[in-house]
């Protein structure tokens, strides 16, 4: 007995000894650290990142947006960076939106954001993702890292109050949802209006903005989970087609993902169903839609339907596109196999499009900034010459980003033209008006050609 | 003297490999070199205290002493570590919690179970919807509830159970992994849809603890210490009485009635109280866990807990070695940083981090390490570093 | 006659049938692996879907629609072999986990390679025959040349299968290794050979249903998660239907997909992972070893 209580006070011994030992090692570790002026800025380099879904199901399509951005970045790095600082874009995978086996082992949005942040970086630019923005919303806050251009159109990124830092830069789902309603009203004034959702506020917010203003007769609504539909693989939307079929709608509006779309699309090809499709923007790009059904059907069914845009139709003349297609060509790490006659998709356009517009909001931050004051020169400059049809306009008091665009039709697999030509602007109040844009963007920056 | 050094070999080569490890893997230097002093102090003081004396006549105070000594050392070093090494020790920490739970299930009696990951989404949802309507309750009882209603899922998934062998039992608890998510997702209302949940506010540490050490430190990096040392003490008491039910003659019931069920109930051994009592151990584990998750995160989505969770806790404990406790550890570390090593292995060999290749990376090493460990080591890393104990030690007797 | 065969229910009836074969058509692949080697093959979807890469995305290049058919099963024979003889066979007599641990780690590794390979985007499959339902008295009937085709194929599929088990001298000895190997070998019979061809003919079933799974989706055509929800409905068909009775795997692939079919109608998409459950949990609580199962489990 003698020998043992010895022994345990030569443990209780050494392990103080020890752990003084470490406090004081601890100590003078932590005392030959540093920490830099801005996080993310040296004198030569800003570094910022995302997390995408560069695996997964909403990679198809959705990777090419961070990249179509990172193209833009490498291009202003070749011609000297932007303020004398080149920009270096980390992207994170956080394989969003599989339910399935395929993201065994990815780390989620969280764990990615946590590793952007020991980098660290300046903020976070083009994260993709309502579900997966919302959860690192209060991680960046309280970090005070910015969190600019999420892509996604949920009005969750509109809160300045709460997130200051904050900021989405498409077009949220009610506004596309109101400017739907006054399209439909305005063109098929008495028809029965189907709607099909997804059963997120994706589909919840376009539903609210549809139905606010109460112009449209709303016959039959539908929400479609994503799990199910991976799971079925589409199957699960044969009912709900079904459905408005025997419902004698004429109009259906589609608030659905691209693979969720050509499910519906194919599921009413089946039917022998064809009402005047109305599709958000989220699921309509041609290309990104077409590309799972050919060969499988006779034509392209999704031609004929109404979407809206806020980047210009693939058949305008603008001097945006050939610059887009010369700095995607000049990045053969992201687009290998790009050529000066690839078609260019919606996701190139719009993650080029917000590129531009980070770029021009470094620009115009100048040489000596913070986080505070890029986020000031951001909420007190109107953007005038980005690929957007009208300027990117934030105010400290509104942080949604763009709110017009206009109307396309779906032309043909590649190729959208616009409606009537008209520009459309918003709110997002429920029965708030819907007028002509008076303002629209011009052409590229000189020191950006 | 030949065994002591033998085994002294074996224990330094281990040490060795994880201090190389940890400056690979670790988010700076100077979470290097905490980390590696940490081990080296916990290794030392386990050494000391695993004494053959003290665990032969005082098993269960030698666990504790264990316990404690290794939580104490890494409360210490969460203070040195940055906000990043603290988040990923505690996920590591949490998971491996996850992890023995599984060990104990599967490793010990014999039940394989596909649904893990569904059973950490019960405690984290009820841990965000518990908190969401009574924010002021302690923390230490809202994640008591939450491993109630874990322990209660295991109880009502752990009944059928009972009745199946093998490749039904397995199918049972896949088909629940699968349908968590609609189940989520049909009380929307409660647990917030596809957007999931936000904790109302962060947990900070009290007054006491901060006056005590005088710091202004950001706030975050004082949230992130404070939720890792929760999560760590959580651990440490979880280890101890995993390590006691192993021991206990639950444990070695369960692991009669894995070898030779038959034999199991000619002793006395009701077999379907043991594995209803199985399952509802492993539930309140991961349930555990998954609250534990949702703490630190300060969120939970239903993203996070989907069938492919439940096969990174299989892949990762079967990796670490199942069976044991040492291999849930290993798995939760293994958890925490694999993405880090694989970056390494991505960086050091030149290809294109964005392309194909790269991305699928962790699908083809993760998946890869699994079939190896199966048909090669079966008992995962823990296993083998016993098994080599054992040989050089036998080896070296003349 | 006419609103009958076009009314709902009759719709979704035709419509349950149709995804009902496929889910039967995996219960069938599960079971053949089951009876032949005793193992639950978690990459009972991933392999297929790794010769249906192969043959439909590589040797696409180079041949038309109907020789990649022929070409996407024969490498499904050849996976099938090969992943008996080098992973399957090491694990005889081994613990019942350590066979699922390996093939979901094979499952793992099958979809990151052919993600690494073929990238994880969707792949359009050509639709050999029209998807356009026929239309009576200017309503459609949920059928059209692809349902035909496609449940046409899996009864001709399940008749070969059940031809070949029952009548032909390999089919004899396939059975006889799978009930009493050891009997089997003194007899003469090759019991290794027999496992192998089980494990053969368990993928090419496999195969054939990936192709038509893959080909009549509009949701993403092939990716390497195409066979991932579908092996899931399959699996709990097997289970339900008992892993030991090939009729019962099918008929419990068609009544779930029915049932599944109704269920979406009535209810709504979610609804449907919650009622697969339901069905699994109930039907082993009162027949633990599956309905059509022949023995009835030792209860100790």
């Amino acid at each position: 007995m003698k020998l043992s209580r010895t022994r345990r006070l030569a443990i209780t011994g050494m392990s103080l000894l020890l752990c003084a030992g470490l406090t004081s090692a601890g100590g003078w570790v932590a005392s030959s650290s540093a920490a830099t002026k801005v996080p993310g800025v040296t004198a030569k380099q800003i570094t910022i990142g995302a997390t995408v879904p560069l695996t997964g199901i909403a990679s198809q399509g959705y990777s090419e947006v961070a990249k179509a951005a990172n193209a833009v970045f490498k291009y202003v790095n070749s011609k000297g960076g932007v303020n004398g600082r080149k920009i270096k874009y980390i992207l994170k995978d956080d394989c969003y939106g599989t339910p399935g086996f395929g993201c065994t082992g990815t780390p989620s949005t969280v764990s990615q954001t946590h590793a952007l942040l020991s980098v660290p970086v300046f903020a976070t630019v083009g994260s993709l993702g309502t579900p997966t923005q919302d959860s690192v919303r209060s991680l960046l806050k309280s970090n005070h890292v910015p969190q600019l251009f999420v892509n996604s159109g949920s009005r969750d990124w509109n809160n300045p109050s709460v997130y200051p830092g904050l900021f989405g830069w498409q077009t949220s789902y009610n506004e596309e949802g109101k400017i739907f309603a006054k399209y439909i009203s305005a063109t098929y004034p008495s028809a029965n209006v189907c709607f099909l959702g997804q059963g997120d506020d994706f589909g919840s917010d376009g539903l609210a903005g549809l139905v606010g203003a109460g112009t449209i007769n709303l016959t039959d609504t539908q929400f479609y989970s994503v799990a199910a539909l991976v799971t079925t693989q589409g199957a699960v939307m044969g009912p709900y087609v079904a459905k408005f079929q025997s419902d004698k709608c004429s109009v259906v509006v589609l608030d659905t993902i691209p693979g969720a779309t050509d499910a519906v699309l194919g599921a009413a090809l089946q039917l022998g169903y064809s009402p005047h499709w109305v599709i958000s923007s989220v699921g309509s790009d041609p290309v990104t839609v077409f590309g799972p059904l050919a060969g499988k059907v006779p034509s392209d069914p999704e031609v004929g339907a109404v979407t809206f845009t806020y980047l210009p139709s693939s058949d305008a003349s603008t001097p945006w596109h050939a610059w887009i297609t010369k700095v995607l060509g000049k990045d053969k790490a992201d687009f290998p196999s790009f050529t000066s006659t690839t078609v260019l998709d919606g996701n190139m356009v719009y993650g080029a499009a917000w590129g531009v517009a980070f770029v021009e909001a470094l620009k115009a931050a100048g040489r000596h900034f913070t986080r505070a004051s890029f986020l000031h020169t951001l909420t007190h400059t109107t953007f005038r010459q980005t690929p957007s049809l009208t300027p990117l306009r934030y105010t400290p008091g509104n942080h949604q980003g763009l709110n017009a665009g206009y109307l396309v039709t779906v032309t043909s697999a590649t190729a959208t033209h616009p409606v009537d030509g008209k520009i459309w602007m918003t709110d997002s109040t429920p029965n708030g008006p819907v007028t002509a844009a008076t303002k629209f963007s011009t052409g590229i920056p000189t020191w950006l050609k | 003297m030949r065994a002591l050094s033998a085994r002294l070999g074996v224990a330094g080569a281990v040490l060795v490999l994880a201090v190389i490890i940890s400056f690979i893997v670790m988010a700076s230097v100077r979470d290097a070199v905490a980390m590696s002093l940490a081990i080296l102090v916990v290794a030392a003081g386990v050494a000391t205290i695993t004494t053959p004396g003290l665990r032969a006549t005082h098993p269960v105070i030698a666990r504790a002493a264990m316990s404690t000594t290794a939580v104490v050392v890494a409360l210490v070093a969460t203070f040195y570590f940055s906000a990043t090494t603290d988040y990923n020790l505690a996920t590591g920490a949490a998971m491996s919690i996850v992890l023995v739970g599984l060990s104990f299930l599967t490793g010990a009696s014999g039940q394989i179970s596909l649904g893990n990951g569904a059973f950490m989404g019960v405690g984290a949802f009820i841990m965000a919807i518990w908190a969401n309507h009574h924010a002021t309750t302690p923390i230490v009882v809202t994640l008591g509830i939450s491993v109630a209603a874990g322990a209660l899922v295991g109880f009502l998934l752990g009944l059928p159970a009972t009745r199946l062998r093998g490749p039904y039992l397995a199918g049972m608890t896949l088909a629940f992994a699968v349908a968590f998510g609609a189940i989520l997702n049909s009380f929307n209302s409660w647990t917030g849809g596809d957007g999931g949940l936000q904790l109302p506010n962060v947990a900070a540490p009290p007054h006491w603890l901060i006056s005590l050490f005088g710091r202004s430190t950001p706030l975050l990096t004082t949230n992130t210490a404070w939720l890792t040392d929760i999560t760590l003490v959580v651990t440490g008491v979880a280890f101890f009485f995993m390590a006691n039910l192993f021991a206990s003659r639950t444990g070695r019931g369960m692991r009669l009635i894995r070898d030779n069920d038959v034999a199991a109930e000619l002793v006395g051994i009701s077999l379907p109280r043991a594995r209803v009592t199985a399952f509802v151990v492993a539930s309140a584990y991961a349930s555990l866990g998954g609250a534990l998750w949702t703490l630190i995160n300060n969120s939970v989505s239903p993203s996070t807990y989907t069938f492919a969770l439940s096969i990174t806790i299989l892949s990762v404990i079967v990796i670490g070695g199942i069976g044991t406790i040492t291999g849930a550890l290993i798995g939760g570390l293994i958890y925490a940083y694999s993405t880090n090593l694989i970056s390494w292995i991505t960086s050091q060999t030149g290809l294109n981090p964005q392309g194909n290749l790269a991305s699928q990376l962790n699908g083809i090493i993760f998946g890869g390490l699994l079939i190896l460990t199966m048909l090669f080591a079966p008992l995962g890393i823990a296993g083998l570093v016993r098994h080599v104990w054992r040989t050089r030690a036998r080896r070296s007797v003349p | 006659m006419d609103p009958f065969l076009t009314s709902r229910i009759v719709s979704d009836l035709l419509g349950g049938v149709t995804q009902g074969v496929i889910y039967g058509l995996v219960a069938l692949s599960l079971v053949l692996v089951w009876r032949s080697t005793g193992i639950l093959n978690f990459a009972q979807g991933a392999m297929p879907m790794f010769a249906t890469y192969v043959g439909m995305v590589f040797f696409a290049k180079f041949f038309g629609y109907w020789p990649c058919v022929a070409l996407s099963i024969l490498t499904g024979f050849v996976l099938g072999a090969t992943t008996e003889r080098v992973l399957v066979r090491p694990l005889y007599g081994k613990p019942e986990i350590n066979p699922i641990v390996v093939m979901v780690g094979f499952l793992i590794v099958l979809e990151s390679v052919a993600a690494a390979i073929w990238s994880s985007g969707p792949h359009s499959l050509l639709s050999p025959f029209s998807q356009v339902d026929f239309q009576l008295g200017g309503k459609p009937i949920a059928l059209s040349d692809f349902t035909l085709y496609e449940i046409g194929t899996a009864l001709l599929v399940m008749t070969l299968v059940a031809a070949l088990f029952r009548f032909t001298n390999l089919g004899l000895q396939l059975r006889a290794s799978a009930l009493a190997p050891e009997v089997s070998r003194l007899l003469g019979v090759r019991v290794g050979r027999m496992l192998t061809i089980g494990w053969i003919l368990s993928t090419g079933v496999g195969t054939v249903t990936t192709i038509l799974v893959a080909s009549k989706s509009f949701f993403q055509g092939l990716t390497p998660q195409v066979m991932d929800g579908v092996f899931v409905f399959g699996f709990i068909a097997a289970a339900v239907g008992g892993l030991e009775s090939p009729v019962g795997a099918i008929v419990a692939g068609v009544g779930m997909g029915i049932i599944l079919q109704f269920v979406t109608d009535y209810v709504n998409s979610n609804a449907i992972l919650l009622v697969a459950l339901v069905i699994l949990v109930v039907s082993l609580m009162l027949r633990p070893n599956g309905i059509f199962s022949p023995s009835t489990a030792r209860r100790v």
